[in-house]
């Protein structure tokens, strides 16, 4: 039942998404990290008073929005366990992993919305900091944390301003604990702005409208949202469907435990409603990064590759993104396993973790709606590449594209970001204007397909040369597990990454790697992973593959072996 | 001297001229010949002529619009492509940036990576690397590998070529000697290097915009050499001038060279009417406000220019075209925008539409889905014997009928519903005019809306209102504007060079050096279309940004020696832009400046039409009095509203709303509480607060 007219109702929803995206359009181009502005590894929500999503901004990635409410929800307990109550003119800093922030250096800036004395609503962005003053430069492949305390500094709903007065002290222990400091605080100070900017405009558009139309409209968004998600799920045949993939772990590590960690998804389709399962996943690492905040990374995770299956955005139209949508979907993680760690355990290199439990959801999914999803994807990885230049630290942090797997009906898309990351990387132009490396190749793997009716994407391979000493680090997957075919079609392909040494030798390495030390005039050279075959190959049309030995994709030699009956 | 614009449209191609000496003017109109736009246009002018009595020698100046280059790519129709880039990076124009068009979709498809503007296996890799920051020769050039690709390329039956090498905006030269090398191999191939096409820094979307232009090169080639020959037939030798994205006239030797400058042309013509309405009416800021069947097209203008976007922002059929383009913000909401209720109820307008055929329901040509017209139709703000001048009836019956279906489902009266889903439209474009306004720090109540297109002067004043602007302005012919921009239009060149330079470190002689250089590329561009340099005036400007952003802001520079005194002035303005653009500067941090760019303007025309003429009276321009329906104080309410003839209306006279003025191009709506009157120019000026 509606709470006010659809006229109205749909008047205030463009008003709720205009807001978001000017938040996410002036922290963009504010910001100065590459990571932000040109990866836009940035988010920028509204949430109601009591932490539910209002709206986000589209153009944000869906990781960082996605945490949002469980970031608000998360301050304002520990403020109210504090006994500090929030006031007008507060900024809130606060990146606790085991309190709804995705990993420390995702750092969320929530501004208050007050309405007189009311507390009406708050206004967030989050962005991925260059470095958050974990033990190693960068704030990725930091793989070798042992615990939270390692991953760099942890900031508990902190008030950097109060009552509109700034909290120096804050900033002080802040600019002596991270490395390229001036970035990383320039982009804070962009962050706070755009949150800003959002509290106006929510205030604006209450005082134009009334607070309880907003509040009206926006839970008939939610119920609207909800809606469509549980028309979606009723269409799906009642039942149980379980999906296993594994992840890497630590392929160097002499204890198997961490090594070769399987992740498991049991779907208790029921009605209108879904149970996520993660039993049978593996336990927590003791004393590695790779566990996964259950609020923040294993809950966005879930709810996006649900949403992108059943309400694909380019069938279903935009539906709003809020809390309603995910009111259907109930996630049960035993604690003390990968997917719900007990702290003090690590979690700062989360990120892969979290896109394999997506593409496990997605495997779980393949079995109900196979018309939907693509075949297993090729997972990323993320790469830190520093140094020091005139004593300054340079950071610069470049995300590893992986590959989709084939669909019905489509061949899956090349060398991209997968299911919940969506990224952009730098420019090569950009890159070595700024920063001592040079970018010696970055095009498709060749005879690195994955045969299908609809044959799988293809990884991309990129070549980085170090033009002074520096040092890197990575977080990755996908080097011991293929990605999965579907249907027939086959497995995708590994990632790789190697090191070439000035003379001539090289050094393979596994997907990750803690601060490694690099000289001048060494290579790193990475393959990226590509995805899985989806259907019979023996059904590949013969034209398609044509294309792909023209494209030189594929050789004649490994089409005849891949297609065996079309020659 | 007479001057002639002329507008290819998707349904009409516009014609207007103007005779400077008599400040005579007329307007045609005629179906666009989709084939070949080339006939319709000559068919047309043809037809002007002989009803203007003009002598096809006397026209001077052929001002034109061409979609031609648009649809090559909005169709995916143009040449068999090649490129030949860096070895290493064959695939740059296919991974792009490595980030899929929607986040929550996996059946989505990559415009770049399904629908390739050129093949894989006509993208061809050889040695050869240059390096920033100047641009320093790693590598040679590999002459013998570009001339063996050259010929493979020429065999595989590609006609027109890209040369795409990363840093070539930093040093030219390994992509000016690949082109001489093909030029050789392939004499009659199009054959363009992003250098030329577009020389600023990033590979993607530089390569990207350099293949677009391939893409498109030769059917624009042959379009406008078709053109050329068939106005020397008919004995018409004026000059040829093309409509460019960037809001000014190109010759057809420059739209020969770069075919992509006319990529988004059509939309500039419109702002450029638009801002000349509003100049004649003296007023200073105006919001240009273009709606047709499908899309709305918004432009502010202050001062009587419309600013070019930052090159980020532009592209079109989801590939992005880093060309100079004015600063228009397009929407997919229009006349024919369909209103529905969504798979979860909710009610959405547009942004599909249903175009001309089968149009709205009260077209009578079968649509069966309620459009924006069918609501104002219902509503009574449409005059269904009177539209297009009675060369076409609406049927009321259909329009109630299909929103009386949507009131239905929304169990909402007929009214309502008609009314919601006008203001649904209208929030979805004062929301888009807020993103150009209120959002950058300008505010709208400083502005007049110009309301142009067959439906702007339907929806202006209300969306008007809802911005709090306080009047509107409807041009004489509000559905022809595009066509009177092309007339108004003035010679544009842009030079672009991208720098780096960081301002804790200015290089003074290299700002100098490369303005100079920058400068005597516009002369020699001058001399080859036959200009001389007093035809223009120039226009510097920087594209600067703090150091590490990636997000650049333009700002004007004076003529004359940088010194560091111009220097200063040029970091303080750009400070004070960013504080406007985002809300705060950071004056503490470097500023970089990453483009110098030189724009060469033709020196403004002095217009002149003959004085408007208006001895009507109101008695005589009213049609009738009858109901229509607006919402006042909150509640739907049946208003007594008179129906004018706009071309009977006297100057000067207040017209009070509600009121309903009736032209063959458009329809204006004066709601009530507004009042409306001609102005000495001849435009409308509705003023939508109560008078003093």
């Amino acid at each position: 039942m509606s709470r006010i007219d659809p006229v109205t109702g749909a008047v205030i929803q463009g008003a709720l998404e205009s807001i978001a995206l000017e938040m996410g359009h002036k922290l963009m181009r504010m910001s100065y990290s590459s990571i932000i502005r040109e990866s836009e590894d940035f988010g920028a929500a509204l949430t109601d008073a009591n932490g539910l999503q209002m709206c986000e901004c589209k153009m944000s990635t869906p990781l960082q929005s996605g945490p949002i409410p469980g970031y608000v929800k998360n301050v304002i307990k520990v403020l109210a366990e504090r006994g500090d109550p929030v006031r007008p003119g507060d900024v809130i800093m606060h990146n606790d992993p085991y309190g709804g922030a995705s990993h420390g250096p995702d750092v969320a800036f929530c501004v208050p919305v007050f309405l007189d004395k009311l507390l009406i609503g708050w206004s967030v962005t989050t962005a991925h900091h260059l470095d958050i003053g974990a033990l190693s430069p960068g704030s990725c492949g930091i793989v070798d944390a042992v615990d939270t305390y390692a991953e760099g500094l942890q900031f508990k709903a902190i008030k950097v301003f109060d009552e509109g007065k700034r909290n120096d002290a804050v900033w002080h222990i802040l600019r002596a604990n991270i490395r390229a400091t001036e970035l990383v605080v320039g982009d804070m100070e962009a962050q706070i702005e755009a949150a800003k900017i959002g509290s106006r405009r929510l205030l604006e558009l209450v005082k134009k409208y009334s607070l309880e139309k907003i509040v009206n409209a926006f839970h008939d968004l939610m119920d609207y949202s909800e809606r469509m998600m549980r028309d979606a799920i009723r269409a799906l045949p009642d039942g149980e469907y379980c999906a296993t993939t594994k992840i890497d772990g630590y392929l160097d590590d002499s204890d198997p435990a961490r090594r070769e960690l399987p992740i498991k998804v049991t779907l208790k389709i029921n009605g209108d409603s879904i149970i996520v399962d993660l039993s049978g996943t593996a336990r927590q690492v003791d004393d590695k990064p790779i566990n996964m905040p259950l609020a923040g990374t294993v809950d966005c995770s879930i709810w996006l590759t649900i949403r992108s299956i059943l309400l694909d955005s380019v069938i279903y139209g935009s539906i709003p993104q809020n809390s309603g949508l995910t009111r259907p979907i109930e996630i049960m993680a035993p604690e003390g396993c990968l997917v719900n760690p007990i702290f003090p355990a690590p979690v700062i290199a989360r990120f892969c973790p979290g896109n394999q439990l997506a593409d496990t959801v997605m495997k779980a999914f393949a079995q109900i709606v196979p018309d939907k999803v693509s075949a297993g994807i090729g997972n990323l990885r993320v790469v830190a590449l520093s140094g020091l230049r005139e004593g300054n630290h340079w950071v610069h942090m470049e995300i590893m594209e992986g590959s989709y797997g084939g669909r019905s009906g489509l061949d899956g898309m090349d060398a991209v970001d997968t299911l919940y990351a969506n990224t952009r990387n730098n420019p090569i132009e950009d890159i070595e204007t700024h920063i001592p490396v040079r970018v010696d190749r970055y095009e498709l793997r060749e005879d690195a397909m994955a045969a299908g009716q609809w044959r799988g994407g293809i990884g991309a391979i990129r070549e980085f040369t170090f033009l002074d000493d520096a040092g890197f680090s990575l977080e990755g997957e996908g080097h011991a597990f293929e990605p999965w075919g579907f249907d027939g079609g086959q497995s995708g392909h590994k990632a790789h990454l190697k090191l070439l040494h000035t003379d001539g030798t090289s050094t393979s390495l596994p997907s990750k790697v803690p601060y490694f030390r690099v000289k001048a005039g060494e290579t790193l050279v990475s393959t990226g992973p590509s995805g899985g075959g989806y259907g019979n190959p023996e059904l590949r049309k013969k034209a398609a593959i044509d294309r792909d030995i023209a494209d030189g994709l594929i050789s004649l030699k490994t089409a005849k072996k891949l297609f065996p009956n079309q020659f | 001297m007479i001057l002639v614009g002329i507008d290819v449209g998707g349904t009409f191609t516009d014609f207007i001229y103007l005779d400077h000496e008599t400040g005579k003017t007329d307007i045609h109109k005629v179906s666009t010949t989709q084939d070949d736009p080339s006939i319709g246009v000559i068919t047309g002018l043809l037809e002007l002529v002989d009803k203007g009595k003009l002598k096809p020698k006397s026209i001077n100046q052929i001002f034109h619009g061409t979609t031609t280059a648009t649809n090559s790519v909005l169709e995916g129709k143009g040449a068999c492509t090649g490129m030949i880039t860096n070895e290493g990076f064959r695939d740059i124009i296919h991974i792009g940036r490595h980030q899929r068009p929607d986040h929550y979709s996996i059946m989505q498809e990559i415009p770049w990576q399904n629908r390739p503007l050129v093949q894989r296996q006509y993208r061809k890799t050889v040695k050869g690397r240059l390096t920033p920051p100047t641009g320093y020769e790693l590598e040679p050039l590999d002459e013998n590998e570009v001339l063996r690709i050259a010929s493979e390329l020429k065999e595989s039956g590609v006609d027109s070529l890209a040369i795409c090498f990363l840093f070539s905006y930093l040093n030219p030269k390994h992509e000016r000697r690949a082109k001489e090398l093909v030029g050789e191999i392939m004499p009659d191939a199009f054959i363009t290097t992003s250098s030329e096409i577009s020389p600023q820094f990033r590979e993607f979307e530089r390569f990207t915009t350099t293949a677009l232009a391939s893409f498109v090169g030769p059917k624009v080639a042959k379009y406008v050499k078709n053109l050329e020959n068939s106005l020397s037939k008919n004995n018409i030798t004026g000059d040829l001038r093309i409509m460019a994205s960037n809001g000014g006239v190109v010759t057809p030797r420059m739209v020969l060279q770069n075919p992509a400058l006319t990529m988004m042309s059509g939309l500039a013509a419109g702002v450029l009417g638009g801002a000349w309405v509003g100049e004649k009416c003296e007023r200073s800021k105006v919001i240009t406000f273009d709606i047709g069947g499908t899309s709305a097209d918004i432009g502010i203008v202050i001062n009587g220019k419309c600013s070019e976007t930052d090159s980020r922002s532009t592209s079109i059929a989801g590939f992005p075209l880093l060309m100079p383009m004015l600063d228009i913000h397009t929407i997919g909401a229009g006349g024919g925008s369909i209103a529905y209720l969504d798979k979860g109820g909710a009610f959405k307008v547009g942004p599909q539409s249903a175009g001309a055929m089968p149009g709205p329901a009260a077209y009578g040509l079968g649509g069966k889905k309620p459009t924006v017209t069918d609501a104002n139709l219902v509503l009574g703000r449409l005059e269904p014997n009177d539209f297009l001048g009675g060369e076409m009836s609406l049927d009321v019956n259909a329009s109630r009928n299909v929103v009386g279906e949507l009131a239905n489902k929304l169990k909402i009266d007929l009214l309502e519903a008609a009314e919601g889903i006008l203001t649904i439209l209208n929030a979805n474009m004062a929301n888009a005019i807020r993103s150009r306004t209120v959002q950058r720090g300008i505010d709208p109540r400083e502005f007049s809306l110009v309301a142009m297109g067959g439906a702007g002067p339907l929806q202006g004043a209300e969306v008007a209102q809802m911005l709090e602007v306080p009047e509107v302005i409807v041009p004489i012919s509000p559905g022809i504007t595009s066509a009177l921009g092309l007339l108004i239009a003035d010679l544009k060149y842009n030079v672009i060079r991208t720098q780096f330079q960081s301002s804790t470190k200015p290089n003074l002689y290299r700002f100098n050096s490369e303005f100079a250089e920058m400068e005597a590329e516009i002369h020699e561009r001058l001399a080859e279309d036959g200009l001389s340099s007093n035809e223009v005036h120039f226009e510097r400007a920087a594209d600067l940004r703090y150091l590490g952003q990636g997000y650049e802001l333009r700002v004007g520079l004076g003529n004359g020696k940088i010194s560091e005194k111009s220097l200063l002035t040029l970091w303080q303005k750009f400070h004070e832009i960013h504080l406007v653009e985002y809300g705060k500067a950071f004056p503490e941090s470097p500023i970089e400046v990453v483009n110098l760019r030189v724009n060469a303007i033709g020196q403004p025309k002095e217009m002149i039409f003959s004085p408007f003429k208006a001895d009507g009276d109101l008695k005589n321009a009213l049609v009738q009095t009858r109901d229509a329906v607006f919402r006042l104080d909150g509640s739907l309410q049946n208003f007594k509203t008179q129906i004018y003839r706009r071309n009977m209306l006297p100057i000067n006279v207040e017209i009070l709303g509600p009121a309903i003025l009736l032209q063959k191009d458009s329809t204006t709506v004066v709601p009530p509480n507004a009042t409306a009157k001609v102005h000495s120019t001849g435009n409308i000026i509705i003023s939508l607060e109560p008078n003093s």
